[in-house]
């Protein structure tokens, strides 16, 4: 062990990290050598007055600039977001309402046909909602649709083959 | 970090996932102190730091909805304050910084210390020189280039683990290992020169 060495591995020497074996070659060479003894001691010194340093603090100032920006910024995206939403739900209603009045005057397509009596067989909500509105009777004003009613008729759009939803509309 | 902290994270998050601006106000007060302290400790500049500081609380408010919370949310956040500097870094002239090299121990071809080491740790012991201290060092980081001046922030101001850093900055603990113990030679050996001068009065 010789000081160039010692150097390079003071980091491990400090933190803890050195095995056994080479910890206690070190510690010998460090007795034996003052130059290493007082590289450690200043190197242990350094690391100490490092936690002296303080980050740069914020000016006031722009700490509010930043502040108002950043909230501005926040709120425009969140008003953004619920404009968005709010199109999203009218848009799924209106495809929900073209849907409805087309099978009330029997005007679906006869694949949305099958697969929409198929779901309203099987469903109770729905079946019960659409004979309400006349069962397929003829045009008919819709208004007031549950809203599980509405998920489930969503769902159903969603889950019909590519093309046939913007069919409707 | 205490767990308190964490737990109360764990709460800014799901309400930042929700766009809350409460969440987003309750993250600035939180973080906005430390994330301008690293970011100013990049870029030296105060207005290169304040953009920063936005696209890191932007960036925060657009991507809580992807982060997984595999680590800490202060841990992502200086991720991100990290990127958003070194991308300003980037286009820009290299800030003029001394060379790392010239202030490394030197040894004999033998690998004895080839220079003087006196040993000055008894004398900076008062408390008002203590501080003074600190501040010639932060005056000398700036002189580091930012491949060392980012880990040393990291890991000796903001008092990251190893690993901490290591996973901020996507280096292994090994590297943030040599970068940390170069620029603490660096450190050592130019405040050693100043207290020298100190000593013999300025030249």
């Amino acid at each position: 062990m010789n000081c160039k060495e010692l150097v390079y591995m003071l980091e491990d020497y400090i933190d803890g990290t050195m095995e056994e074996q080479l910890r206690r070659e070190l510690s010998v060479h460090i007795e034996a050598c003052e130059p290493c003894l007082n590289f450690l001691r200043t190197y242990e010194k350094t690391r100490i007055l490092c936690r002296h340093i303080r980050p740069d603090e914020i000016p006031d100032e722009l700490r509010k600039r930043l502040k108002t920006f950043v909230m501005e910024k926040v709120r425009e995206r969140q008003r953004n977001i619920e404009k968005y939403l709010g199109e999203e739900a009218r848009e799924r209603l209106r495809q929900v309402e073209a849907l409805l009045r087309a099978y009330a005057v029997n005007r679906l397509p006869p694949v949305v046909a099958a697969l929409f009596q198929a779901h309203n067989d099987r469903c109770e909500r729905c079946g019960a909602f659409l004979r309400s509105i006349n069962g397929g009777k003829g045009p008919v004003e819709i208004t007031g649709i549950p809203p599980d009613v509405e998920e489930h008729i969503v769902e159903f759009l969603d889950a019909l083959p590519p093309g046939e939803a913007t069919n409707l509309t | 970090m205490t767990t308190e902290r964490v737990v109360d994270d764990n709460v800014l998050l799901e309400g930042l996932r929700r766009g809350a601006p409460e969440a987003v106000e309750s993250l600035f007060d939180r973080y906005h102190n430390r994330i301008f302290g690293l970011a100013m400790s990049i870029l030296k500049n105060e207005s290169d730091a304040e953009e920063a500081v936005q696209d890191v609380f932007l960036t925060v408010v657009r991507k809580a909805n992807t982060f997984k919370g595999n680590s800490a949310l202060y841990s992502w956040m200086y991720r991100i304050c990290v990127n958003a500097c070194l991308m300003r870094l980037r286009g820009k002239r290299r800030s003029e910084t001394v060379s790392i090299e010239e202030f490394m121990p030197v040894f004999t071809e033998e690998g004895m210390h080839a220079s003087l080491i006196d040993d000055w740790s008894k004398e900076v012991e008062r408390k008002a020189l203590e501080k003074e201290l600190g501040q010639v060092i932060q005056r000398f980081t700036e002189d580091l280039s930012e491949k060392y001046r980012v880990v040393f922030v990291l890991s000796d101001v903001e008092g990251l683990s190893n690993e901490e850093t290591a996973h901020i900055l996507g280096l292994t603990v090994p590297a943030v290992k040599s970068r940390l113990h170069r620029a603490r030679l660096y450190l050592r050996e130019r405040l050693s020169g100043y207290l020298q001068e100190g000593k013999t009065g300025p030249q």
